[in-house]
């Protein structure tokens, strides 16, 4: 299935760029510039505009958002260069740039003459400044370093390896992604997003490693991308992603800097979205859910255990409920005699069907979860109090649930959290209760028809044109050597088994 | 439109997925009569009787509270002529459907196995969710109701104690399938092992510790004391078993007897076929170890480790021939399957054979060659009771 093509359903909504602000060019009366600004920035009290006389009163006109400046930066790196620069303003047409030249800092500062420019770029966190008598104006750079501190990823915690994640800061996170890759292969194009928002977006990728096709087909997809703002790379993942309506998903969203840079080297490409966190990897195959970066750090031989851990746990979480509901409705010759005595003997008191059972402690289990999400973190507590004491063992002495159902859905609630990956752990607790049905209706040859639908399902999934379950389907055997197995690093040939990637992605 | 045209399509393609399959065979743990154990017997004025022992998952020690209050087992049983009508009116008297999928014992009454098993056995073992791999027993001087009905102290489920009594190597089993596949053969007599009832002080308890021998569909005998053990060896469930075996005379000290235990046992039987009646020879070969040595004897001294040896071949050998004389000469049944091997080792021959097999059997001269080779001799050199 491919992505239907065409224009997205944002694309007929009339949207407004920055572009009320009429296409000129910046006047060399100051009091024209000026107005324009205002007019811009109406009702906009975080505004500063300030008058200034350069040296050789020159006057001139500084124009920047408040807060969105570091104070100390304008003040000793910009204002007091201005203030004891000795230029003469010998040659009128060259006098911006010998001010650039001489100035030089660390301001960056950029000559431009496009009024909306000037504007995008005081919302980013630039200082404009206006000179009488040029039709140019001067920008300095003078972003805030307002963020907060660099932290442990909190969703994606391991014991062995670098304890840093990524922030809300797009520019801590692309210094953060070449502190590991120190080369000038690792590209960062910079563009912007969101009409209204004008979100920075990054895409990252090593040149030459990632496939060049892939690129392109992420830039076409950005470019197809017409929202009013990003908040979030949520918005991204889910308007490029290949197959939108399917719960796995086709683009790894992850918050730590190992994890992608490794991905790149791996000739993944990332999208760093500002005021996110979460950086998007893409393609990933459906065998990402079960690698944690931390396979890597560890030996390989319990990483390999490990790996078969999450794989056995993830059929649990999405099986077992099913599986148990199907076997002690339909198939009791299938239990051991003692235990389906014991069952029998549970079941006795109990008013429901397995099935009706099942679906409420699973619908208990997810809300309770959710409810631990959401609490403020002192009452938090409070909840796994209620869960076990109330749900757990009230329910069963009163005979409401039986003990055998909370059994199962425990487990199922653990082994969901085995997976290191929150959006694969998402699409198989939700298919569980898909499952519970199938398995409560037809018994173990419904469990297994889901099983075969989601196969299906799976084997027609992409992402970026590179098959979702590859190396399995399509086969190929080297890439087998990271998926049931890590192998030891010196027999990890991850570039050459790239180039497989990359030879599936020429034939599709 | 087109989406909700196909959308529609789909849903009323599910909707007799619903209603055509799946739930309505759906039955819960509490919906279902769990049958442990059933027999079948026949009664006096010649009607049959099925009995079914159901368990009681409340009356089950450690599963409710009400444990112990509540007898773990119940017996439903009644009488008619067709046995698969009686399960019909069984179901009347219970609250929940019966399921046969956890049966672990059948037994034949012996009235009823004298009779003749076949007809109304088929209908019995037929039954769908019946499994084959239970096991399947006569009952000895009892009718199978009242070996079901008998309490045994050690398990909670009395059919329980069967089934494991039957699992491990100390008595003969037989399962369904296998039983079933002797009734269909020619060459081959079915056997069952057979469960009588026993007083252990006040408690009445069963013991299996025979073999029901039938001769087509019929009960013709049983089986016990070393012709029950000569039969286990040549049915190859024989490892584990202990010959005792006199090599000297009784002692002042002393018994006499060794007794060994037996590791592995092999069997093979030749068959020969010229003019007249085809000639069989059983050569039975086993490896054992000594596990008793009541004797003045030292086994670590070669010359009296054959003499131990070439005792217990002996012994073997009378216990085998003593089996093989009453199967021809009493039961006239080839319940050790040698028409069988001749069908294998003389496919043409058996073509005219088979016919009257039956009747050939017990004519046929049946020579029996035993070999016993001691692997071990135990802890000791010597008894422990005698000086050193």
């Amino acid at each position: 299935m491919r992505r239907k093509t065409g224009t997205s359903r944002f694309a007929d909504k009339p949207f407004e760029d920055l572009g009320h602000i009429a296409e000129r060019n910046v006047s060399d009366k100051l009091e024209d510039n000026e107005r324009h600004i205002r007019t811009v920035f109406d009702k906009c009290a975080d505004l500063v505009v300030r008058r200034l006389d350069l040296p050789g009163s020159v006057p001139c006109l500084a124009v920047y958002l408040n807060m969105l400046i570091d104070d100390t930066v304008w003040e000793e790196g910009v204002l007091k260069p201005l203030l004891n620069l000795d230029a003469e303003p010998q040659n009128a047409d060259r006098f911006l740039e010998d001010m650039v030249i001489k100035l030089g800092s660390s301001m960056k500062p950029q000559i431009a003459d496009n009024m909306p420019d000037i504007v995008r770029n005081i919302v980013h966190g630039s200082v404009a400044l206006f000179i009488e008598g040029q039709k140019r104006a001067l920008r300095f750079i003078a972003n805030t370093k307002l963020h907060r501190q660099l932290d442990e990823p909190v969703t994606e915690a391991i014991i062995r390896g670098p304890r840093i994640g990524f922030i809300e800061n797009i520019d801590v996170n692309m210094s953060l992604l070449r502190q590991y890759i120190r080369s000038p292969l690792l590209k960062m194009e910079r563009m912007s997003a969101g009409s209204v928002s004008q979100t920075e977006v990054t895409i990252a990728y090593l040149e030459t490693y990632a496939p060049q096709s892939v690129i392109d087909e992420i830039y076409k997809r950005l470019e197809r991308l017409h929202l009013e703002s990003i908040i979030s790379s949520g918005y991204v993942e889910e308007l490029i992603s290949d197959h939108p309506n399917s719960p796995f998903p086709t683009i790894q969203a992850t918050e730590r800097p190992d994890t992608v840079a490794a991905s790149l080297i791996e000739g993944k490409a990332a999208l760093l979205v500002s005021g996110t966190p979460m950086v998007l990897v893409m393609p990933i195959t459906f065998w990402f859910g079960f690698q944690s970066v931390e396979d890597y750090f560890m030996s390989f031989i319990f990483a390999t255990m490990l790996r078969w851990l999450r794989f056995t746990f993830a059929f649990m979480a999405m099986a077992l409920p099913a599986l148990f509901v199907a076997i002690t409705t339909f198939h009791q010759e299938m239990i051991p005699t003692s235990l389906a005595l014991s069952l029998a003997a549970a079941r006795e008191v109990v008013p429901f069907p397995a099935m009706i059972e099942t679906l409420i402690m699973e619908t208990t289990f997810e809300a309770l979860r959710e409810a631990g999400v959401r609490l403020p973190r002192p009452v938090g507590q409070t909840i796994s109090i209620v869960g076990a004491l109330v749900i757990g063992q009230a329910a069963v002495q009163a005979g409401i649930i039986s003990a055998p159902i909370i059994i199962v859905v425990s487990m199922t609630g653990i082994a969901s959290f085995l997976l290191p990956h929150y959006g694969m752990s998402q699409a198989i607790s939700l298919l569980r209760f898909g499952m519970v049905f199938l398995g409560g209706m037809f018994g173990l040859y419904g469990v297994v028809a889901g099983m075969i639908a989601l196969l299906i399902h799976l084997s027609n999934l992409q992402s970026f044109g590179v098959p979702y379950l590859w190396p399995i389907a399509p086969f190929n055997r080297l890439g087998l050597m990271d998926v049931f197995i890590r192998v030891p690093w010196q027999y990890m040939k991850k570039r050459k088994w790239h180039k497989e990637q990359q030879l599936e992605l020429d034939k599709s | 439109m087109k989406r909700s045209q196909s959308f529609i399509r789909w849903f009323f393609l599910l909707i007799p997925c619903l209603a055509l399959s799946g739930c309505w065979d759906r039955r819960e743990l509490d919906e279902i009569a769990i049958v442990m154990g059933s027999g079948v017997d026949l009664t006096d004025d010649g009607q049959i009787e099925l009995s079914l022992q159901i368990a009681l998952p409340m009356g089950i020690q450690g599963n409710m509270q009400m444990a112990g209050k509540k007898k773990p087992v119940m017996l439903v049983s009644s009488k008619g002529t067709v046995s698969q009508d009686q399960i019909g009116q069984i179901q009347q008297q219970l609250s929940r459907r019966i399921f046969f999928g956890h049966r672990a014992v059948f037994i034949i009454g012996e009235n009823f196995a004298r009779h003749g098993v076949d007809q109304t056995l088929d209908t019995m073992l037929r039954f769908p969710d019946s499994r084959y791999n239970c096991f399947i027993l006569t009952s000895k001087g009892a009718t199978a109701k009242e070996v079901l009905s008998s309490p045994y102290p050690l398990e909670v489920i009395p059919s329980i104690g069967m089934k494991n009594m039957q699992v491990g190597k100390y008595t003969f089993a037989e399962r369904i399938d296998k039983f079933l596949d002797s009734f269909a053969a020619k060459g081959f007599m079915p056997a069952t092992g057979a469960i009588r009832l026993i007083k252990n002080g006040q408690e009445s308890s069963f013991v299996i510790d025979g073999e029901a021998v039938y001769r087509e569909n019929k009960l013709v005998g049983y089986l016990s004391g070393t012709h029950s053990k000569a039969f286990k060896l040549m049915r190859d469930q024989g490892s584990g078993m202990k010959i005792p075996v006199r090599i000297e005379p009784a002692g002042k000290l002393s018994t006499g007897m060794i007794t060994a235990d037996l590791l592995t046992t092999r069997r093979e039987v030749r068959t020969f076929v010229s003019q007249g009646p085809p000639k069989i020879e059983v050569e039975f070969r086993a490896k054992g170890r000594i596990i008793a040595n009541d004797t003045t004897l030292d086994l670590s001294k070669p010359a009296n480790l054959s003499r131990a040896e070439q005792m217990l071949s002996n012994e073997l050998q009378k216990m085998i021939s003593g089996l093989i004389e009453q199967t021809q000469k009493e039961f006239q049944s080839d319940v050790l399957g040698f028409g069988d091997i001749l069908h294998i080792q003389h496919p043409y021959a058996w073509k005219k054979l088979q016919t009257e097999w039956l009747d050939t059997y017990p004519e046929v001269p049946v020579k029996v060659l035993a070999s016993v080779i001691l692997e071990r001799i135990g802890r000791t050199q010597k008894p422990g009771h005698l000086p050193k």
